[in-house]
């Protein structure tokens, strides 16, 4: 018998993928944030289907809201018309056997992963965030200190004036 | 919850790996290739939150759930500097196609 997560997880499943695809393939660069941003949506909704339900709201929050809006703004800032189509770019023979071979060669290693409990594990996202500020305290003053790093070195990328 | 694919997970991590993959081969436009190593990060991502919900212990599975948040950090300075350097390219040689950009120094 098919349980409904099984069902959810399918579809989702491919529209994760259909929409990967999509936003690569097609010619508009608005409608290729239009695609992204629903691939975000989606990897969102399959983890609320894990039962991780801060990461779910994260990925809502800074993938589908902050990354697709910054890079509505790079398309918006770099084109004259944004509804400009890209020029054509063939689908050569050999990425796409590199992208099919890569696929073959993960799925391959998948039958030598140990079998896991099937029993789905809940954390509650208090339970989450005690591990992020307590035991894992250093990997979020990493982070931190990356983002300032990187924010510093883009801003010195886009200041004016600068020679 | 029960009944979910165990394989199916991985299979969608190894096909979201491989279409970002065939992105960052293929495209020249820069946001193209920062959209398809998303893609790819987002795999990875989903392969941490999927191994933490099956996890045997609730310290590994905190573990997973801890690198899968801490990574969607790295996603996201990611983008914001490979937006700065759309810009200074874009300023620099009026276009983001990356196979314009021949030198280091924008």
């Amino acid at each position: 018998m098919i349980g409904l997560a099984t069902i959810a997880f399918a579809v989702l499943a491919g529209v994760a993928v259909l929409t990967a695809v999509a936003a690569l393939l097609v010619r508009e660069l608005v409608h290729t944030i239009l695609w992204i941003a629903l691939f975000f949506v989606d990897l969102s909704a399959i983890y609320f289907l894990l039962e991780a339900p801060f990461l779910g709201v994260l990925q809502l929050g800074v993938y589908a809201g902050a990354v697709t809006v910054l890079l509505l703004f790079g398309i918006m800032v770099t084109r004259k018309r944004i509804f400009s189509r890209e020029a054509a770019t063939g689908l050569g023979p050999a990425p796409v056997a590199l992208a099919l071979l890569t696929f073959v060669f993960v799925v391959a290693a998948v039958g030598e992963l140990p079998s896991g409990p099937s029993a789905l594990q809940v954390y509650a996202p208090s339970d989450l965030s005690a591990a992020l500020f307590g035991t894992y305290g250093p990997w979020v003053l990493i982070l931190g200190i990356i983002m300032l790093t990187s924010v510093s070195g883009a801003i010195y990328l886009v200041r004016e004036g600068r020679e | 919850m029960t009944g979910l694919p165990e394989a199916g997970f991985v299979g969608l991590s190894a096909a979201l790996v491989a279409v970002g993959l065939f992105g960052i081969l293929t495209r020249r436009n820069f946001v193209l290739l920062l959209i398809a190593i998303e893609i790819a990060m987002n795999a990875a991502i989903l392969n941490f939150v999927y191994f933490a919900a099956f996890a045997p212990t609730p310290g590994e599975g905190l573990a997973g759930q801890a690198a899968a948040v801490v990574l969607v950090g790295f996603a996201a300075t990611e983008v914001a500097v490979g937006l700065a350097i759309v810009l200074a390219l874009n300023r620099a040689k009026g276009t983001i196609n990356v196979a314009e950009a021949t030198e280091l120094r924008l």
